[in-house]
Formats: C-alpha cells, structure tokens, sequence
C-alpha cells in the first residue's frame, strides 16, 4: 500500500486517482467502499484550529485535512474541503449544504442526537497555558481570585468551569484560539485553557505562551455525517481510518504536527507583508467582486422599488415600502445567516456562499438605493414636472429627461456613500465563510497569532481601496454632474 | 368661437373646497385677465384648464377635447395650451436653448435642426438671442420668465395661461415680461392672465374676471369692471389695490 505524510494538493489529487483505481479492484471485497468510490464528497471544516485545521501560503492543511484527504484516497473517493468556521460547518451539515464536518469536534451526547459521529480518531483533553514570562502561576492553585479565558461553548471551557468553584477564579468565554492567546499576552486574562494538540502546536509557533499543566483527560474527535445521511461515507471513513492506523500513516500525520522540533523563527512585518500578500489579494479580489455585483444589483433593485415609492399606486408604493423596512429593519448579519442557512433549510436547495453574499448585500444595499432613488426624486421641486407635464411631454419622457437628470445629481454623493458602506459590510460575510479579505486576515492571525500586525495590513487595504474608489467616484460625479 | 368652455367646476383638495362651480367661456382671441384676493381660486381655475389638478365636478371643453372624457390625450390637449408659471420652473441642467427645444424635439414636432431654428426665433422674440447658451442660474428674473415664455410657445399652442407671471419678480423687470405678453395680445392670441397687475389688466384686457372664496364675482369689460364695479366684494378688493 501507499504511504503518505504531509501532503499537497497535486500529491492528494495523484493518491485519489490511486485510489480510485484501487477501489475499482476492491470493490467486491469491500461493501463500503463500493458505495463511496469515484464518489465526491463535500466536507465542512472549521476556518483554523490548528494543527487540525489551518492555512499555510494559502491552503488549508493539518491534522484532520490530511487525515480526510488520506482516507478517501484510501476510500477511493475524493473530497472537497470548505473551510467555514465551526459553528457555520455545523450548521451547513444540518443543513445538508456539507456532506460531513471534520473540525476537531469533540464526541458529544448533544451533538449524538442531531449528528452520526466516526470512530474516534483523536484523543484530546484540555491543558492550561500562561504567559511565556509568568512565573507566579504554574498550576490551577495560582487562580484564585483571577480571570481565565476558554473557547466558547469548548470542553475548556466545560473544564474550567466545573473547577472555578473549588480554585475561586473567573472564566470568559471568546471565540477562537487567537484571540484567547492575545487576551493572555495582553494580560486581561492570567491563563487560558484550550484542548492540549492546539494548544502544543501554538506554543511552538511562538505564541508567547507556555503549558503549565498535564493534560486533563478529555473526550474524543470524531467525523461528522448528519444524522441519517451518507452512511457509506461514515462507513468508509472507518474503514479508512483503521486502514491508516494499521500501515502506519495515522501516526505519521500526528507527528508531522504533533512533534514539531524546532520553532519557526518569526519574520519581520515585511516578511509577514509578502508572505501574506497572495491571500489577501486573494480575498480582496473577492471582496471587490462581491461588491461589484452587489452594488449593481442593489442599483436595480433601488431604481426599481424607488420609482414604486414615488408611483401614485397604492399597491406599488406598499410593496416597496415593505421590502425597505424588511431589509432595513433587519440585522445584515442576520440576513447573511438567514440566506446561507436558513433559507436552503426550508427550500431544500443549497446555495453557494458567494450567491448568499451577493443576495445579502444586494437586497440590503437595494433598501438603502430604494431610500436614496426616493429621496432624490422627491427633491427634485415639482414644478420641474409640471413644467414638463404642461409642454404635453408624457410621464416617462419628464422624468426621463427632467427630473431624473436632476434627481441623479442629487442622488450621486449617496451612491457613493452605499457604495463605501456595502464595500465594508463584505467583511461582515467572513461569518459565513466567504473568502473575503477580513476573512483571509483571520485565516492568517489564527495560524501564525500575529493579530496585531494582520490585521493592520488588512485594514490598510480596505482604506487604501476605499479611498482610491472615493476618488474615482468623486472624479466621476464631477465630470458628469457638473 | 368658443375657446374654452368650462360648466360647473369644482375642485376640493380633500375637505377644502376651493373652486364652488364655475362657468367661464372664452372666445378664440379674447384676453381675459384673472383678479381677485389670494386664495380665492385663480391658479386653480388655470391649472384645472389643462389638468395640472383633477377636475372634482362639472365640465371644462378646451379647443373641443372634453378634459372630462378618460379617453382624451391629455399630453395633446396641453400641446394646445401653453402655461407660465410664477416661479419660471425653467429646467436648470439645460441651456436656454435646450429648454426651448425639448418639448418640440421629444414630441416629434420638428427634426432638431428645424427646432433650433424655431427656439432661436423665438428667443429673438421675446429679446434674447445672445443667452442661447446660457444656463437659466446666469439668468435674471425678467429673463428666466421671458424664456419660460419662449419654451411654451415652441410647442405652438393657440392657449396661453400666465399664472401670476410678475409676482415673483422684481419691480423693474416686470415690464419687460408684460410687454411680451402684450405682443402676444396684440398679435391675437388666446389667453387668460392670472395677475395682480391692475394697469396691465385695464390696458390689455378684452374681459376681466373677479374672483373670490372660489367663486366669480363679477366680470365686464376692464371698463366696467375697473370704472364701475358693481359687487361690494369687487369694490372691496379695487379700493385696496388701485
């Protein structure tokens, strides 16, 4: 059989085909993988947990990745990964929009009634780091009277809850590793406890923390399927895993994490500039895109239901006035979890994550172009119709060529503005796991815990794109709206 | 000939009945000039004559097209009837010349070059030649509303309405806007002239109208009318104004 260790895309790409070719001869000997050969899975994952799941120059790797990737070469089937974010791949998987999850999710009762979990591929448990430099605490007795951080709705989080009583400490709860690590450096908690692999793989990259504790033991890591769904994937998948545990290769892809020897030295801010340069181009070209199509979109969808405002139809005026309060009178954020999960959930029919953006950010950005499209029309003096209406022009031909042309003039510095505002909510999508620039700045903060100096980059693009598009637009506005 | 007929009008802006039924009748030529206090229906009466307002009851029969009738064109009728407002409503992102060309060329009235010809001809007219290209905001008052004037005639209507076309300017350059609209009279055409220009309505007039409180109160030559008015309501209002 076939070894692997820590792969690439083009090797994985190479083993499937093996693999495929292999389950072709295997077939009748084994049931399972009959079922799932030449099959092409889509798999949810969460946006970096390292070592199980991160980016490194751009694609996504660890622990979980080569462990999914290794499998369906051995399975014969292939997959694709999307990088979601935890809770969004859980959601995408009850929503059927995933086929599995592998996210270093802990086996859980809860997560049993709505989910089919794998064999065990993991065994992890919480530990306890502190600050590189903190020599007063080194064990849970040190606690007492301070602030701990933990992941929110984690089992260090479970942990250090069930032991704040009997050691007195306080436990917040935030997001995701980086930003706990950052909290710890920056000193608003003394400690942090996270499951001991990601922790371990951290502190090897410099995080500027360090493990104080043993790890405690702790639950186990399995595959996800929804419940009911794609059995002979689940099935494959241990048959796979087991597979790699007998040849060696399973512990060959802890390793490669796990007993990393030396750490990386950290490079300059000019090092991390060009190493992450790719990705955020990357994701600015993606957020440009989304917010191209949306603000073109929105600019209909105003035209449109801003002529309904202005219409002497009680019915169209009604109808616009809906759709405005709707979009206007909802969170954005609310509406990009309502498109990306909500509505396939009750339509049956997935719908890709740069279509949900597009439709999120069109249908509220229409809202506000529908405000603007009225406002302008409306202050535009009405003696400019009746002048035009009483020369016996009709309807269309005044507003087309008398009130629009000044409507519009008034209308532009709002466009602008809109413009501005939908280019910034793009980030907003990051949630939803759009690959947009906010989002690929996350990406690299989470594996390499410089917070502080990624995300000034990130900003310092959105400002330097929004102020060149504000130039431009101004230009424009002069040029034709003298 | 009858002009314009109107029977019975009334028109309410919600509760507030502001014409009570009115009966006008203008002959084709006639110079009827409108007077009476503020509120008392005058602009309304105008802009019910091409339908700027719904008409609430009765009949107005304009050039022989029934406003009334749903199946009439009203964007022909008001080709028959220029209008000129009180504050110009000149249309700021256009020229001077542009003004006065768009409605002839939108309509399809004439090719853009037989418009050009037209406007200019028309801008020579009313005094303006050398403001072709000029925007309305490098205009003044007396002259916004003498190119308002230009762009109504370019549409070659045989009506013509002034709703209250002085008020808004200054003193010295209400002249010049009143010769023009003499001119107009002169070379006879159809028009009725909402003012508060008593000298203007006594010199030009065929007939003047007395309204009040949404009614008309008395009507005659300006001779009569202004000589010897016969309603208390008349004798009220010219013993303030004259």
């Amino acid at each position: 059989m076939f070894r692997a260790g820590k792969l690439t895309v083009a090797v994985t790409a190479l083993l499937a085909l093996a693999g495929g070719f292999l389950g072709v001869s295997a077939a009748a000997a084994n049931p399972s993988q009959a079922a799932v050969t030449g099959e092409n899975y889509v798999i949810g994952t969460d946006t970096t947990f390292a070592p199980f799941e991160y980016r490194e120059d751009g694609e996504l790797t660890g622990i979980d990745m080569d462990l999914v990737r290794d499998i369906a070469a051995n399975q014969g089937f292939t997959v694709e990964i999307k990088s979601l974010g935890f809770d969004a791949a859980l959601q995408a998987l009850q929503s059927n929009q995933v086929d599995g999850v592998i996210a270093g999710m802990s086996i859980t009762d809860e997560r049993e009634l709505i989910f089919d979990f794998s064999d065990p591929y993991f065994d992890s448990g919480v530990q306890m780091a502190v600050a590189e430099d903190n020599t007063e605490i080194t064990g849970y007795a040190g606690l007492a009277g301070e602030t701990v951080v933990a992941k929110r709705g984690s089992e260090g989080e479970t942990f250090a809850n069930s032991i704040k009583d009997e050691y007195d400490f306080t436990v917040k709860a935030l997001a995701d590793s980086a930003t706990m690590y950052d909290d710890v450096k920056a000193g608003n908690s003394v400690a942090v406890f996270d499951d001991y692999p990601v922790l371990a793989y951290g502190i090897n990259q410099n995080n500027g923390l360090k493990s104080v504790t043993e790890k405690e033991q702790g639950s186990s890591y399995g595959f996800a399927v929804n419940k009911g769904q794609n059995p002979e994937l689940l099935a494959a998948f241990n048959t796979g895993l087991a597979e790699l545990k007998d040849n060696g290769d399973y512990q060959t892809i802890l390793d490669t994490y796990l007993e990393q020897p030396a750490p990386a030295a950290a490079s300059g801010f000019f090092g991390l500039l060009s190493d992450s340069m790719p990705a955020l181009m990357k994701g600015l070209g993606l957020t440009l895109l989304a917010t191209g199509l949306s603000i073109l979109i929105a600019l209909v969808l105003g035209v449109l239901f801003g002529f309904f405002t202005v219409s002497e139809s009680r019915i169209l005026r009604g109808i616009a006035s809906v759709y405005v309060s709707i979009f206007r009178g909802t969170p954005l954020l609310v509406q990009a979890f309502f498109f990306y999960f909500g509505l396939p959930q009750l339509s049956g029919q997935s719908i890709d994550v740069l279509t949900a953006g597009v439709l999120t950010l069109s249908l509220n950005a229409g809202a506000y172009m529908t405000e603007i499209v009225r406002g302008g029309i409306q202050s535009v003096d009405p003696g400019q119709t009746e002048a035009g209406r009483s020369l016996g022009l009709g309807y269309v031909t005044t507003m087309r060529r008398v009130v629009l042309p000044q409507a519009v003039k008034i209308m532009t510095p709002s466009f602008i503005n809109q413009f501005v505002m939908t280019l910034k909510d793009t980030s907003l999508l990051a949630v939803i796991g759009f690959a947009e620039l906010t989002y690929q700045g996350q990406q690299i903060y989470a594996a390499n815990f410089r917070t502080g100096e990624t995300l000034l980059i990130v900003a310092a693009l959105y400002f330097i794109v929004i102020n060149l598009l504000t130039m431009l637009s101004n230009k424009l506005d002069k040029r034709f709206n003298k | 000939m009858s002009k314009i007929s109107v029977t019975g009008l009334r028109k309410s802006f919600g509760y507030n009945e502001v014409l009570k039924g009115l009966d006008v009748e203008i002959t084709e030529g006639e110079v009827v000039c409108v007077i009476g206090p503020s509120g008392s229906g005058k602009s309304t009466l105008l802009r019910c004559l091409n339908k700027l307002d719904e008409l609430s009851a009765g009949t107005v029969i304009v050039d022989g097209f029934n406003l009334s009738d749903k199946t009439v064109d009203l964007n022909e009728v008001r080709q028959h009837i220029g209008m000129v407002f009180q504050h110009f409503n000149l249309f700021p992102h256009m020229t001077v010349l542009q003004n006065i060309m768009l409605a002839p060329t939108e309509l399809k009235k004439e090719s853009k070059a037989d418009a050009r010809a037209t406007a200019l001809k028309l801008l020579d007219r009313v005094g303006l030649s050398d403001k072709a290209d000029a925007r309305p905001a490098q205009l003044s008052g007396g002259q916004k509303q003498r190119v308002a004037i230009a762009r109504s005639l370019a549409v070659n209507p045989d009506i013509m309405l002034f709703d209250e076309a002085t008020s808004a300017l200054d003193p010295e350059m209400v002249g010049e806007v009143l010769q023009v609209i003499r001119d107009l009279a002169a070379e006879g055409m159809t028009m009725i002239v909402v003012t508060h220009e008593m000298g203007f309505a006594r010199e030009v007039a065929d007939r003047v109208i007395f309204m009040a409180d949404g009614l008309i109160v008395e009507e005659g030559t300006p001779a009569e009318l202004f000589g010897n008015p016969q309603h208390e309501r008349t004798q009220d209002f010219l013993s303030k104004v004259l």
